[in-house]
């Protein structure tokens, strides 16, 4: 009885799917969808790295890289909260699949302003 | 003459891999034994590698179902290492973050039983209902699975005013529509056929098998962590714990439908009440000492166990989960039934293997 009022409801309802590719779900603001970098405050102080649980930022001050590998990104946010410079946010937008800016690292070169570093040894 | 045969681990009704070599004679199983391993991950020993604020990320991938409540328990005995006190707001955070996970956790868990017996469309029922609770859990705390909510000290997302609203708009939707699909569940001729008098376990032999949870409830003890003096919020918010009594696959699972109704009445109450204030406090130094810390999860009771020696790592961490308790009680329920009323029951403890193996 029960189940054939649940039938009856279903078939006369619009359908509660979509059609995927063509119809993409709008996600809310407060989702957790990819990490965005700023490089411009960035002082390569490698806390975000030190931080990261899931060892996906990669922080080569020599060279002046900041690197976050997205697959290993577990959407924590620690690096967010810990970030002093507050370089590193979180949008809600999903990163798209595949996508080739996506895949290795987000941001590949920092030209960081801040201090001097010239030295070039120990990148470790 | 009795045969063996492998049951698991890939089984159709099995969203996960447990191995049960049951002995049959003729149709009846006579005895049954698990073997578990195939998704063992070393995670408690992966802790050394982690500092302990880290470590709440690995706890809560332990399992993707309970995830929520691993990471709160984890970051409780901490707390109870540190001898902090959280703030009141944060509790109150953790409780709605807990509760919702047990509604989705349930309905995903009934969908799952739906399909055990072969009622594809109850299945897709509960499962579209399940929705819109991910859809909450993913507004508030930005996640749908892994919420990553809670955090060493308080919680890591607040609620406004537009979350909460949308969180009441949500249970309005859900009350009505769980209690559509606990009619088929309580009423539907196939279901009681199915499930009525199968797997039963009497009181007595549910407590002295240690067995945890639902399955504990359903045989008629009332026993719950949510009303131990250890969680005194759950008993402000007005928690009444859910019982069966027949100890069945039914009364099971009506045990876990009731426990829905009764977490959407502790998150409305959690919701009103929530008192202002900060929602976390900061926690420093490092660890030492031991502690451990029990919770309620969707499936029974967990414990953590934490050991700090000073330095920024654990020295330990163990977790025993709510299937690896039930697991015993599992086996002592198979004797005697048919064999083709083994997955009903293995899914009435609803076994979740990512949880035992770690
Ligand atoms: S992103 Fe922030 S935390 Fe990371 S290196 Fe740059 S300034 Fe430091
Ligand atoms: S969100 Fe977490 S896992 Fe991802 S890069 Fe930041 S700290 Fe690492």
């Amino acid at each position: 009885m029960g189940m054939l009022n649940l039938i009856l409801a279903n078939i006369s309802s619009k359908p509660v799917t979509r059609l995927y590719p063509f119809e993409i779900r709008e996600t809310c603001k407060e989702a957790k969808g990819r990490i965005i970098f700023n490089s411009e405050n960035c002082i390569l102080c490698g806390i975000c790295q030190k931080k990261c649980p899931a060892d996906a930022i990669t922080v080569t001050k020599a060279d002046k890289i900041w690197e976050l590998n997205v697959f290993r990104c577990i959407m924590c946010t620690e690096c967010v909260n810990g970030c002093p410079k507050n370089c590193i946010t979180i949008s809600c937008e999903r990163a798209k699949t595949g996508a080739k800016e996506y895949i290795k690292i987000l941001v590949p070169k920092v030209d960081t302003p801040k201090t001097d570093s010239p030295k070039k040894a120990s990148s470790k | 003459m009795t045969t063996i045969i492998p049951f698991g681990p890939q089984h159709p009704v099995f969203p996960e891999p447990i191995s049960l070599k049951l002995e049959i004679d003729n149709d009846v199983v006579v005895g049954a034994l698990p073997s578990l391993g195939y998704v063992h991950r070393g995670l408690e020993k992966f802790i050394d590698t982690k500092d302990y604020i880290q470590t709440m990320y690995i706890c809560e991938r332990i399992c993707g179902i309970c995830s929520g409540i691993h990471g709160i328990t984890y970051s409780r005995a901490i707390e109870k290492l540190f001898n902090i006190e959280v703030p009141e707001r944060a509790q109150y955070l953790r409780v709605i973050n807990s509760e919702l996970c047990r509604i989705h956790s349930h309905l995903l868990w009934l969908g799952l039983f739906a399909d055990g017996f072969g009622f594809e469309s109850l299945f897709y029922e509960c499962w579209k209902y399940r929705e819109g609770i991910l859809d909450v859990l993913e507004k508030f705390t930005g996640s749908r699975v892994i919420h990553s909510m809670s955090k060493v000290g308080g919680a890591s997302r607040d609620l406004n005013d537009e979350q909460i609203d949308h969180i009441q708009k949500a249970l309005d939707t859900l009350e009505p529509q769980v209690k559509n699909i606990e009619k088929v569940f309580v009423n539907n001729y196939t279901v009681k056929k199915r499930c009525v008098g199968l797997g039963v376990m009497s009181k007595q032999l549910a407590y002295e098998a240690g067995t945890a949870g639902p399955t504990l409830r359903g045989s008629g003890n009332a026993i719950d962590i949510r009303d131990t003096p250890d969680y005194d919020i759950y008993r402000d918010l007005g928690f009444k714990t859910a019982v069966g009594k027949d100890g069945d696959c039914y009364s099971r699972t009506k045990v876990r439908i009731d426990e829905i109704f009764e977490s959407i009445k502790l998150v409305r109450n959690a919701l009103s009440k929530l008192p202002n204030g900060e929602i976390s406090v900061p926690v420093k130094g490092s660890p030492t000492g031991e502690a451990i810390m029990r919770a309620e999860q969707p499936r029974g009771e967990v414990v953590y166990y934490v050991k700090g020696n000073g330095t920024k790592n654990l020295e330990r961490l163990k977790v025993r989960t709510p299937t690896f308790a039930n697991i015993p009680s599992l086996l002592l329920m198979l004797p005697g039934v048919k064999l083709a009323d083994v997955p009903i029951i293995v899914l009435t403890i609803d076994p979740c293997v990512s949880c035992t193996e770690r």
